[in-house]
């Protein structure tokens, strides 16, 4: 079975979401470039700088995206009290973010949102390149 | 067990400081490392089994998480390159 689709049952079983919710989720994850092979696989980061102290430099980094999926998955590992501490230290940075709400249908949007992402920064000193592939 | 579910078993490792006519190129076999680990890592179960008890954590769930990060680290490919040296690392 599929790590996601077994994540997705512990939750309904655990009573963490409910039968419609749980649905929703494998429908979502059915949908899924991962399921089609077309799945994005690496973060890309190219820098190419030139400063006049240190001279030329390049930059040539790829970050598996299943790094991020584990990443998130940790975050299923934290308990119940320290997860609160984790927001409210959020909230006081001025994040307002709640870890509670990073769920495999929300990573999996986001990570399927990253496939359009490509930043691109060009100046005189330094061109940098984020992408996904 | 399946391959993506291992941790990375090996690194390439490139480094030419400037200057260097030649670069050092290492394989480095990191399954010794996880070797090496496995046995202290049974060491210490009862310790972390306490520890995961006394907070509340899902021990099997913290050390296949934990496993599933050091396994979604293959693949990664950093490369520097600039005036001073020349630096470039895989995880395989």
């Amino acid at each position: 079975m599929n790590e996601n689709r077994r994540q997705i049952l512990d939750m309904l079983a655990n009573g963490k979401i409910t039968a419609d919710e749980a649905e929703r989720l494998l429908a979502a994850l059915e949908r899924s470039p991962s399921q089609t092979g077309e799945a994005v696989k690496y973060l890309r980061v190219l820098v190419d700088a030139n400063d006049a102290l240190d001279g030329p430099t390049k930059v040539n980094v790829r970050v598996p995206m299943q790094l991020l999926r584990a990443g998130v998955r940790l975050t299923g590992i934290i308990p119940a009290t320290a997860r609160d501490q984790v927001n409210d230290a959020l909230r006081k940075e001025g994040i307002p973010f709640d870890i509670n709400n990073i769920t495999p249908q929300n990573l999996e949007e986001m990570i399927e949102h990253l496939r359009d992402l490509s930043v691109d920064v060009d100046n005189e000193h330094a061109k940098v390149r984020v992408f996904c592939e | 067990m399946k391959p993506e579910i291992l941790p990375p078993l090996g690194a390439t490792v490139h480094v030419k400081p400037a200057g260097w006519r030649r670069g050092i190129r290492l394989w480095l076999p990191l399954f010794l490392v996880w070797l090496l680990v496995l046995p202290l890592l049974i060491l210490l179960l009862p310790f972390l089994l306490v520890g995961a008890l006394v907070m509340g954590i899902n021990l099997w769930r913290s050390l296949k998480a934990i496993n599933g990060v050091l396994a979604a680290t293959r693949g990664t490919h950093v490369e520097v390159d600039n005036r001073d040296t020349k630096f470039f690392i895989r995880l395989h």
